[in-house]
């Protein structure tokens, strides 16, 4: 590059745009997955039929730090059964794993290229 | 319970006189100084650079 | 070399103030994590088991040894205030720095909020009345740290220290009041822990949450530009403080598991408080509801702080709209950049979303790890030791790099383990973000100005 890059000056009005964009943006993907109901790890509860520190597989020491913090079987039962569903599906997995690695080697190549423009300029 | 009323309307007010504070200087900054001078700052290399030659540290 | 055209006709130039040691830069560090002590570190034992989690916090505390070293070496030779920012635009280009800078805007920000939200959820739980407000709490704690560190780095930081070192100190005194030394006394470690619920996958998916443990001391890479001698302070800064979190880290896991069963620990707000309550002493309590919000204040100002630089760095460089790169004549602080991210981070905090909040934060804290390896190798392939002066090098490159590389890639598959479609939200945003830089944002930026180290020409270039 022979030539020095002169980039366009920017309007006040196309500086605010831009400001706006990427804050919409923070916000579309905070709400976006709330929208869709998938927030949330995935767990299950199962709920034992009769609900006693034994039932739910309390031992009396366990117990008794429940009691000190001001729950009973039945108020605790909830908290003590629910389990993270940890099954992976295979196709989610996938997908995920090529948008993370897709993303990082897009990411580090289109900045190598841009990084070239740079120190062609710098160390001219 | 009025008690907790009463200081959620003083933090209201504390935090817009901190707020107001902080909007007005930025505006009187603004305005009394250029805005060449305010973006006049580079990633701070130069000094590091002076201090490390002459082994000034301070 | 380059001396830029704008300082000509000038009458001076101001930068940031250069006031900061070593002990600033370990309240920095440590004041932005520590808070994950007090809250949060705790869901990996939701996900994992109370044993689960503590080898979580020993394998990611490896992570952050490794994140400690590779920064220490890269920041006290990119002197910078944009911290990782700074170095990926030196290192690796362009649009990979737009992406670390949005990394640490997020991270710091989102986290931000989530500590204003603890201030707020503690003082109801403290007034416990039903109709308590805590959104005057929220923006007070956000106002006061804002205003301070529109006032000046070296108050800030210097409060900072005073803050963080006495939230420290409470766990301190949690850990002694649970007499340690007397095992079945206080804790009860061989009546409540038990198996590894999940098996072994458990113990990877709470990987996701050991993060907290440690999230935020590689932020110490931000005051570089405000440090006296970095090439100093900030290695010595950065590793005291991981060796207090890894203190900390250990402490509060021992207390706390040996205080609550595992089921409720996994999904306590406050377990450190609760663990307070459990042992029946009104002192402990009071003194960890204290510590707790002297914690997240802490936090919440090393995230002002550092948020501030980061976006302030970006706009020099015309990354995102040059006018936030102002600095305050008086101050010496980027005033404008503290300002703008007020409202954001107040608007965060009343969306009252704290899981999805600290999941945004976590992650961008993720994706700014991912990076760090990548930036070692090619710092070192680019600029072999002895081509540049470096502040410090250091040892067994590049197995720190490759460890980190793999933790992460390890930390990404304990994500997707319940969180994968939040995952995958935010991968969405990184990458329409990048797209919208790469297109669009980056024809505004000055090409050969973003290098501004005096360094030879990188090799292969």
């Amino acid at each position: 590059m022979a030539r020095r890059y002169e980039p366009p000056r920017q309007s006040g009005i196309g500086q605010f745009i831009d400001s706006i964009f990427i804050v919409a943006l923070v916000y579309a993907a905070m709400f976006l997955p709330l929208i869709f109901g998938l927030t949330g790890g995935g767990t299950v509860t199962n709920v034992p039929e009769t609900v006693t520190w034994e039932s739910l597989g309390q031992n009396p020491t366990m117990a008794a730090q429940w009691e000190k913090l001001g729950y009973t079987p039945e108020s605790a039962a909830e908290i003590i059964s629910t389990r993270f569903d940890y099954t992976i599906d295979p196709v989610w997995f996938i997908i995920t794993a090529l948008v993370i690695g897709g993303y990082f080697v897009f990411v580090v190549r289109y900045s190598d290229k841009e990084y070239r423009e740079v120190i062609s300029e710098r160390f001219e | 319970m009025d008690a907790w009323q009463l200081a959620g309307y003083a933090a209201w007010a504390i935090s817009a006189l901190l707020l107001g504070w902080m909007v007005l200087d930025a505006i009187r900054v603004n305005r009394e100084y250029s805005e060449d001078l305010l973006l006049s700052s580079r990633e701070g290399y130069d000094e590091l650079l002076e201090h490390e030659r002459t082994g000034d540290r301070r | 070399m380059t001396d830029h055209a704008i300082a000509a006709g000038q009458p001076q130039r101001i930068n940031l103030l250069k006031v900061l040691g070593p002990a600033h830069v370990w309240a920095l560090g440590v004041g932005i994590v520590l808070v994950g002590e007090f809250m949060g570190w705790n869901f990996s034992v939701g996900k994992g088991g109370a044993l689960g989690s503590l080898i979580a916090c020993w394998v990611i505390g490896l992570l952050y040894t490794c994140v400690a070293m590779i920064d220490s070496e890269v920041t006290s030779t990119v002197a910078a205030a944009g911290g990782q920012y700074a170095q990926a635009k030196h290192i690796i280009g362009p649009l990979m720095a737009f992406n670390v800078g949005l990394y640490l805007v997020m991270a710091y920000t989102m986290l931000e909020a989530a500590d204003a939200l603890v201030v707020g959820d503690l003082l109801a739980a403290v007034a416990g009345t039903e109709t308590f407000n805590t959104q005057p709490w929220v923006v007070l704690t956000i106002a006061v740290l804002a205003f301070l560190n529109y006032r000046g780095v070296f108050m800030t930081l210097t409060v900072n220290f005073i803050i963080t070192a006495a939230a420290f100190i409470s766990l301190v005194v949690l850990f002694v009041g649970t007499q340690p030394w007397n095992p079945g006394a206080v804790l009860q470690h061989r009546e409540l822990l038990t198996d590894l619920p999940y098996g072994w996958i458990g113990v990877i998916a709470a990987f996701h949450f050991g993060i907290w443990y440690y999230l935020g001391i590689e932020g110490t890479c931000q005051a570089a530009e405000e440090v006296r001698s970095p090439g100093r302070s900030l290695p010595l800064g950065t590793m005291s403080g991981m060796i207090t979190l890894l203190i900390a880290a250990s402490i509060t896991w021992y207390a706390a598991s040996g205080l609550l069963p595992w089921e409720y620990l996994g999904q306590a707000f406050t377990p450190m408080y609760d663990s307070a309550v459990v042992t029946g002493s009104d002192f402990l309590k009071v003194f960890l509801a204290i510590g707790t919000v002297l914690s997240a204040v802490a936090s919440a100002n090393g995230c002002i702080n550092d948020a501030a630089r980061a976006w302030f760095s970006m706009g020099r460089d015309r990354y995102v709209p040059l006018w936030f790169g102002a600095v305050h004549p008086r101050y010496r602080t980027p005033f404008r950049s503290i300002l703008i991210l007020i409202p954001i981070a107040i608007s965060f905090a009343f969306t009252g979303l704290l899981d999805q909040v600290i999941t945004f934060s976590i992650l961008s804290g993720l994706l700014g790890y991912t990076f760090m390896p990548i930036n070692m190798i090619l710092f070192r392939r680019k600029w072999p030791l002895n081509s540049i002066r470096r502040g410090y090098v250091h040892p067994f490159h590049p197995i720190p790099a490759l460890v980190l590389l793999a933790l992460c890639i390890a930390t990404y598959f304990a994500v997707f383990l319940g969180y994968g479609n939040q995952l995958l939200a935010m991968m969405a945003f990184y990458i329409g973000a990048s797209l919208w830089f790469a297109f669009h944002r980056y024809k505004y930026v000055r090409r050969g100005d973003q290098f501004t180290m005096s360094w030879p020409k990188p090799q292969g270039y």
